[in-house]
């Protein structure tokens, strides 16, 4: 299994949240975050903005949805056809084991 | 060593920091998220259901959107390799209710592990986490 975890606009998440949906990813944990990028935050005239409010999107799938899941995100989560800056990153991580706590169980690899 | 991220019930949290002091693993970062998982919840629809009453519009309307997220504690914590099968017992057993919604635990693989105070690093810098 592995955890994606995608950082994306505020104002994306819902449709991000969306495609997973339609993608057939329904299982997604989301919180707010602060960041910046390499763009070292956002400058408008004289005021700068460090740190920009991002939403996390947490979801663990199998390794063999990985491409899939990016492919919903990505295309979900860019603004306008070519991407802008701030658009997000998506990070994605092993998963060692994964338990369900209603059955105790321990999840195996394959999709439910 | 590994990290053990559990997302539980909002109404869990305090019987299961109680829990994890018992079993020996004191320290824990939590976090409020919202969150849905695989069984959508529809709970218009629901309450709808169990209501004798007929169906109310908002909860046909409501048909149509997709599954309202829930808000969840998320709870993350680094223990010894040794540890990670006593603290997955210890969390499903202040967590488990039987029903869907009760939460998942994902147990992931940390490279290294350093203490800010002291600058140690590795097993010595989680050396509260060994459980009883």
């Amino acid at each position: 299994m592995i955890m994606v975890r995608a950082i994306v606009r505020p104002e994306k998440s819902a449709a991000v949240m969306q495609a997973l949906l339609d993608a057939g990813y329904p299982a997604v944990t989301k919180m707010d975050v602060a960041g910046r990028g390499k763009q070292r935050g956002l400058k408008v005239g004289n005021v700068t903005y460090d740190e920009l409010p991002k939403e996390m999107l947490m979801s663990v799938v199998h390794e063999s949805d990985k491409e899939l899941l990016l492919k919903a995100v990505m295309e979900a989560a860019r603004t306008g056809e070519k991407g802008a800056f701030g658009d997000g990153k998506i990070f994605v991580s092993p998963v060692s084991e994964v338990y369900t706590i209603s059955t105790g169980a321990m999840e195996s690899g394959a999709r439910p | 060593m590994k990290e053990v991220l559990a997302v539980i019930r909002m109404n869990k949290i305090n019987p299961t920091k109680q829990a994890l002091v018992d079993a020996g693993f004191p320290a824990f970062t939590a976090a409020k998220v919202m969150g849905r998982g695989s069984r959508p919840v529809d709970f218009e629809l629901r309450k709808a259901l169990t209501d004798d009453s007929a169906p109310a519009p908002e909860a046909l309307a409501s048909l149509a959107q997709g599954p309202r997220l829930i808000a969840k504690r998320m709870l993350s914590m680094v223990v010894p390799n040794e540890a990670v099968a006593s603290v997955v017992k210890t969390l499903i057993a202040a967590n488990q209710t039987g029903n869907p919604g009760d939460g998942k635990i994902f147990v992931l693989p940390v490279d290294d592990v350093a203490r800010v105070r002291t600058g140690e690093t590795g097993a010595k810098a989680i050396d509260e986490m060994t459980g009883r």
